[in-house]
């Protein structure tokens, strides 16, 4: 079943825009681009989602730089524009591992395997904030009906999955609570569409908003948190089952979870603002798989 | 100043010339303006259309497929993109819609929010697609309509900020209008100093032919001539010699004029040889008598009376003589007795040419005026009346004052003034003297007379035969007497 709406998904799925891949290929790699098999080549393939601030040339060099040297091979980042592209890369073995969305991974629990799971002050955990125009009076969900909202991507846990459950909840569906929803398929973009008034009001992920507020504090300053959710299962590295145990498999998880010992694993986890990666709580993601049940069985 | 000096006409060259320069200049400046800045808008909207063109093209082919989806972000974010890529296009907001006019997304998404009708001002009026500048508001309003398989799916609508494009048109224009404000100035200034020299020469000229009313004509100076190779330099030459010969005429006429007083007075004086000698013959005879018969008490008395009659005669005509033509020139005024010795010197003339005179002499004051020219002025008339009136014909002299002025008239039974003597004394300008005919110079000098006592002549020719000159002289101030104390 689950297995069935992911192909279908994946058959309708969107291919990545042009300007987005041109201008990832010039950054990242053009080696990354193809669908290069994993035995053909000795190089790792690592999926990116907008998790993390993949707007960052720098932090994906870095991070890039650190995987190829600490897993002693080639490493190519790949990105995409949905959550639901890198899933099905994954779920279907083209990736050798992926940072993916706690929703993705308790939606493909079956066939995927953690491999590890940031730390963010101090603990495995995040928020989702709705977030909305700086001098905006909106200290309840309530004050929010009839917004034009900015989610960030249907797969996101924190952009999508904690606001359409919150309004389960309540018997709505973003459709008839909202005036009118758009996807801007990145956490930094939601913040961007309600800074500028593209939005009223925003589901974006808390830790991405903060480092932003560090790194891009004017734009942060145009918003303002309106809810907070509660502390769920931070995004995590995961890979498929089937490569679970693999040398490629060991090599990167101990890429991650050593990170903070090589000088320049420090420096990613500086730009990442994370303490480090830790092994993974399977516990950890049942918040986020109970609210997936309950948009499932609520509609 | 008449009424008609500030006539353009009247207007000095120095003043025409560099107002028809300025003239010419303005309308040179507007037309070249005008042209100017027709041509920098038609370069302008080319630009602006160019560039919007691009600007559209450019983002209708990037957001094409997002506005077929309704994809709110993807479309903001293009245009967030377009407005950091198209800098120089200014655009101050674009808003994008859909097929039914709603707004899919804007650059400024709190004036035009998602999902709303796209009414406000200044895109709700319906625009067609080529730029339309608002110059009031310094903005230009540009539409494209995105069409997928010949299907308008939606539309681009674009404000952009043209104020560069309206402030360069301003500064050109003030340029332009600086500039040839300038150049009219300066040009105008030059063609007033340009004039002012090329007209010194003139006002040399000027200068000497009005001082040449007031007496002798001068010469200019050999420093003032120039180059003889000059207009100028040939014009003042040609001047000078004129003048010369002006001068030379003057001289001429006034010699002329007293030989003619000359001849006149050869003629009084074999006229009074004439009227001394009749008497004498009587008076020899009365004496005669008195040898004869001077013992006869009643024939003494009688030849006496006879002798005294005579003596008194011959006196009369001599001290008439010496009066007009010796020491009473300096005299002050005219009086009575002036003009009836003029009476007593025509006598010998009239008797012999069997002549009447109609004689009114109406002055019974003294008239202060220079009695000697008048007096010679008179006789003049009074002779050239009698040479041309015939054998037993009559003249007339007629005296009074009246309204301050003396008048007198003299009348001949001759055949009038010829038609060139009327011209002359009718003529205001008094240096047309004609020279060479001897009765003209009695007319000279009674023109010359009038003139510098600033009176009035009339001359006409009787319907009935003769001539009718009349005289019309102010009484004379004391500086203008002893001025005229030197006339003829």
């Amino acid at each position: 079943m689950r297995t069935g709406r992911a192909r279908g998904s994946l058959a309708i799925g969107q291919p990545a825009r042009l300007t987005r891949r041109s201008l990832l290929a010039g950054a990242v790699s053009a080696a990354a681009l193809g669908p290069a098999l994993a035995s053909e080549s000795s190089a790792l393939r690592f999926g990116l989602t907008p998790v993390c601030l993949t707007d960052d040339l720098e932090l994906l060099s870095r991070l890039r730089s650190y995987l190829s040297r600490s897993a002693a091979r080639p490493v190519e980042l790949v990105l995409r524009r949905t959550y639901q592209e890198i899933t099905a890369l994954l779920v279907s073995g083209q990736l050798d591992a992926a940072w993916i969305c706690g929703y993705p991974y308790v939606e493909y629990r079956e066939q995927l395997a953690l491999m590890a799971v940031p730390v963010w002050r101090g603990r495995p955990f995040y928020q989702s904030y709705l977030i909305a125009a700086a001098g905006r009076e909106a200290p309840a969900l309530a004050d929010l009906a009839g917004d034009v909202h900015a989610f960030s991507d249907p797969n996101s846990n924190s952009g999508y999955l904690v606001t359409r459950a919150l309004l389960a909840e309540r018997g709505e569906r973003p459709e008839s609570f909202f005036r009118q929803t758009f996807f801007t398929y990145g956490h930094r973009n939601v913040v961007r569409a309600v800074a500028t008034g593209l939005a009223d009001s925003g589901s974006v992920d808390g830790y991405v908003w903060q480092v932003m507020s560090e790194t891009e504090p004017k734009l942060t300053g145009r918003t303002r948190i309106a809810r907070r959710s509660e502390w769920l299962g931070f995004p995590p590295v995961a890979a498929s089952r089937d490569a679970e145990g693999s040398v490629g498999f060991r090599a990167l998880q101990d890429a991650f979870l050593s990170m903070g010992e090589a000088e320049e694993g420090r420096a990613v986890l500086t730009l990442l603002r994370l303490d480090r990666f830790g092994a993974p709580e399977l516990g950890d993601y049942d918040a986020i798989a109970a609210k997936a049940d309950l948009v499932r069985t609520l509609g | 100043m008449k009424p008609g000096a500030w006539h353009p006409k009247n207007w000095p060259l120095t003043l025409k010339v560099p107002i028809l320069v300025a003239g010419l200049m303005v309308g040179v400046s507007l037309l070249v303006t005008d042209r100017v800045l027709e041509r920098l808008v038609e370069t302008q909207e080319r630009h602006l259309d160019a560039l919007a063109g691009a600007y559209l093209d450019g983002l209708s082919s990037a957001i094409l497929p997002d506005v077929l989806r309704g994809d709110v972000w993807e479309v903001f974010d293009a245009l967030d993109r377009a407005g950091q890529l198209y800098q120089d296009l200014n655009a101050v907001e674009t808003v994008v819609t859909d097929a039914d006019g709603l707004v899919i997304a804007a650059s400024d998404p709190r004036r035009h929010p998602v999902r709303t009708p796209l009414s406000s001002a200044p895109f709700a009026a319906p625009v067609p697609d080529r730029v339309i500048i608002d110059e009031a508001g310094g903005e230009a309003i540009v539409r494209r309509v995105l069409s997928y398989q010949d299907r308008p799916v939606g539309a681009i609508h674009a404000r952009l900020d043209v104020s560069g494009l309206l402030a360069e048109r301003r500064d050109v224009l003030v340029t332009l209008l600086a500039t040839n404000l300038a150049l009219t100035l300066a040009l105008a200034g030059i063609g007033y100093v340009t004039v002012r020299r090329m007209m010194r020469p003139l006002r040399v000229l000027s200068t000497h032919l009005s001082q040449s009313q007031q007496g002798p004509v001068s010469l200019i100076p050999e420093a003032d001539l120039g180059s003889p190779g000059t207009e100028f330099g040939k014009l003042f030459r040609r001047y000078n010699t004129m003048a010369a010969a002006v001068n030379e005429r003057e001289q001429l006429s006034e010699r002329l004029a007293r030989e003619e007083k000359l001849a006149g007075l050869g003629r009084l004086a074999s006229g009074m040889a004439h009227e001394i000698n009749n008497p004498l013959g009587g008076l020899f005879n009365a004496i005669d008598t008195l040898r004869r018969h001077g013992d006869r008490k009643d024939v003494r008395d009688r030849t006496i009376a006879l002798l005294a009659r005579g003596l008194s005669g011959i006196r009369d005509v001599v001290r008439a003589t010496l009066i007009t033509y010796r020491g009473e020139r300096t005299a002050p005024a005219l009086t009575r007795a002036d003009l009836e010795d003029l009476r007593v010197l025509l006598a010998p003339e009239l008797r012999r040419r069997n002549q009447t005179i109609d004689w009114r002499n109406e002055l019974l004051v003294p008239f202060v005026i220079p009695g000697g020219s008048v007096r010679d002025v008179v006789l003049n008339l009074l002779l050239n009346a009698c040479a041309a009136t015939p054998h037993g014909g009559a003249v007339a002299l007629r005296c009074r004052v009246e309204d301050g002025l003396l008048h007198i008239a003299v009348e001949d039974g001759g055949p009038g003034l010829p038609e060139r003597a009327l011209d002359y004394l009718r003529s205001p300008d008094a240096s047309r003297a004609p020279v060479g005919d001897r009765s003209g110079l009695g007319l000279w000098m009674v023109r010359r007379l009038v003139d510098e006592a600033g009176g009035r002549l009339e001359v006409a020719n009787r319907p009935g035969g003769g001539a009718r000159i009349c005289l019309a002289l102010p009484e004379a101030t004391r500086t203008r007497q002893r001025e005229l104390r030197d006339v003829a």
